[in-house]
């Protein structure tokens, strides 16, 4: 072997461990996070499987015997079965109205030529910059005005209002982009307005009505403010809100208050595992959109 | 683009979102707009004030140690949230094994109800069972253990990480999905041109996704803005008033001191507050651009 091939050997080793190091340390950044954020919950998980006592003893390791009594007693105290049904149900019916009239909506705005269209638009895209927080005493006082306080009507309303924009929005702009000629064929055949929306409009927004939806459900199911200040019923509270309460009067009884995040947890993680992609697209598009 | 031969049907689609959009989220702005004039304690006869709640908030050093807290919660998010988001998007965004892992992880936070999250950082930061503390000890830094929460000098950086934790996904997520638009023509040109990975970073991709870090920042500053659930939740605006930020005040002062004259006028407050950033944020983020 010759001088200079030595030397170039020496050079390409240098580089190769150079980049081994790079590459490590870049895996060794990724990991940290990936602790940072996966850590806190999976902590919670496991010491929700402890006894009090050996939670004070071992916060850090494996349960010894997996205790299931913190979850019992989460279940029953804490009426997480009740809490569970409000949720959905709110968080249903609010998507549910929030997509009908939001879609009819858009579909005029989209698809029609009429005086006015691009400042109602305006007017209903700036319902984004509505600060929440600055109309809950309001709302509280509409709401004791309507007498809806204290049902569950005092929270579909709010969350169908102010879902409203960001769904008008996405499908606006996403039932704008089709050809005008989509429908021209139909209009010649006789097809009246409604009929085109249901039967070509809407079929065709499927992509922008499924991140509509589940930015709509993600957003009413992790709701709290409004439900703090609109029910005042442990009956009618929803997960967020019972969660919160169960949490402020067993302040001591850790395990069983982290069994009862894990009850929310769980199938929240399972359905963000599942629609991963959806959901990710809905929430960032959603957000650089909006 | 179509025109409809009779108006009338545009008016049928547009006008139950229009109404719900109006009632549930544009009237309420003007009831506090009403109500911030009035001394009312929700039971008795309401009395025209004037303007006297306004005064009164002015002269109030908790409504502006509460002002200066919000502001802190934006620059922590915006200085904590973006420049870490985009480290990391940055470290991830080639070819690694486990990517999807990391992505999964990364986002995972963004998606789980702030109430969760404040409950659960709560037992963190626990003075005597967090996690915080018995890691410190485990480690040998027992001295450095804090009352996080519960001394007003950490309550406030304790809680700003948490806001931090809690959405850095949400960026990463997006700046990962603007640095895949960066055309690759350009950066395997500079490859042959010799131009290191830093150079590259500095003067081909982050001018290129310039424009949605841009984005990011706006949508932060109003993301940070609606702070309310997870003080609520982890410290009630507690210690002291050391992490009380405008909602929680508004709130504590309505709800809880049976002021709702004093709360609309806070409302009113934080409305103008919200916009005037938001305004300010992107003409200057603008001006930048051109």
């Amino acid at each position: 072997m010759s001088e200079s091939t030595v030397y170039y050997d020496k050079i390409s080793k240098q580089a190769r461990s150079k980049k081994r190091v790079k590459r490590s340390t870049i895996y060794l950044i990724l990991f940290l996070f990936t602790i940072v954020n996966a850590y806190p919950i999976f902590w919670m998980i496991m010491n929700s499987f402890k006894t009090g006592q050996e939670f004070s003893f071992d916060p850090f390791g494996l349960p010894n015997d997996w205790v299931f009594s913190n979850y019992v007693e989460a279940w029953v105290t804490a009426n997480i079965g009740s809490y569970f049904f409000n949720s959905l149900f709110v968080g249903i019916v609010a998507l549910l109205i929030c997509i009908m009239v939001g879609a009819f909506a858009s579909y005029f705005l989209a698809r029609f030529q009429f005086r006015g269209r691009n400042i109602l638009y305006g007017f209903f895209v700036i319902g984004l910059l509505v600060p929440i927080h600055a109309t809950l005493v309001p709302m509280f006082i509409l709401m004791q005005k309507l007498g809806f306080l204290n049902t569950h009507l005092a929270l579909i309303f709010p969350y169908v209002a102010f879902n409203l924009p960001i769904t008008i929005f996405l499908l606006t702009s996403f039932m704008s982009s089709f050809p005008k000629e989509i429908e021209e064929s139909a209009i010649m055949d006789g097809c009246g307005p409604f009929r085109i929306f249901w039967s070509i409009i809407l079929p065709m927004s499927r992509p922008a009505l499924a991140t509509a939806i589940i930015l709509n459900f993600i957003n009413n199911w992790n709701e709290f403010s409004f439900a703090l200040v609109l029910i005042n019923d442990d009956a009618l509270s929803t997960l967020p809100l019972g969660l919160a309460n169960f949490a402020g009067e067993y302040t001591t009884n850790y395990t069983a208050q982290m069994a009862g995040l894990t009850l929310v947890l769980i199938p929240t993680i399972l359905f963000y595992l599942v629609m991963e992609k959806q959901i990710v697209n809905g929430m960032t598009q959603g957000a650089v959109k909006g | 683009m179509h025109l409809l031969k009779k108006p009338w049907i545009i008016a049928v689609g547009v006008i139950p979102a229009l109404v719900i959009y109006l009632i549930f989220s544009i009237v309420p702005i003007f009831i506090s707009f009403y109500y911030s004039t009035m001394s009312w304690d929700g039971f008795s006869d309401m009395q025209f004030v004037g303007l006297a709640n306004f005064q009164e908030v002015l002269q109030d050093k908790v409504f502006w140690l509460s002002v200066r807290n919000n502001i802190l919660v934006v620059l922590a998010s915006v200085f904590g949230q973006i420049p870490i988001a985009l480290a990391l998007a940055l470290l991830l965004n080639r070819k690694i094994k486990g990517a999807k892992f990391f992505r999964t992880i990364g986002f995972m936070p963004v998606v789980i109800s702030t109430v969760v999250i404040s409950i659960t950082w709560r037992m963190i930061y626990n003075s005597e069972y967090g996690m915080i503390n018995n890691f410190l000890e485990a480690i040998g830094l027992g001295a450095l253990q804090q009352n996080w929460l519960g001394d007003p000098t950490w309550a406030m950086v304790a809680v700003c990480i948490t806001i931090i934790w809690q959405f850095v996904g949400l960026y990463f997520i997006i700046f990962l999905s603007a640095l895949q638009t960066v055309p690759s023509e350009i950066l395997e040109a500079a490859d042959l041109d010799g131009a290191s990975e830093w150079q590259k970073t500095i003067h081909i991709v982050l001018p290129s996704i310039w424009n949605i870090i841009l984005i990011s920042v706006v949508l932060c500053i109003s993301g940070s803005l609606k702070t309310f659930d997870l003080i609520f939740v982890m410290t009630s605006g507690g210690p002291a008033s050391s992490t009380e930020v405008m909602a929680t005040y508004m709130y504590d002062k309505t709800f809880e001191g049976l002021r709702y004259g004093y709360g609309s006028a806070i409302s009113v407050l934080i409305f103008v507050f919200s916009i005037a950033l938001i305004l300010i944020t992107t003409k200057l983020l603008r001006r930048k651009e051109v």
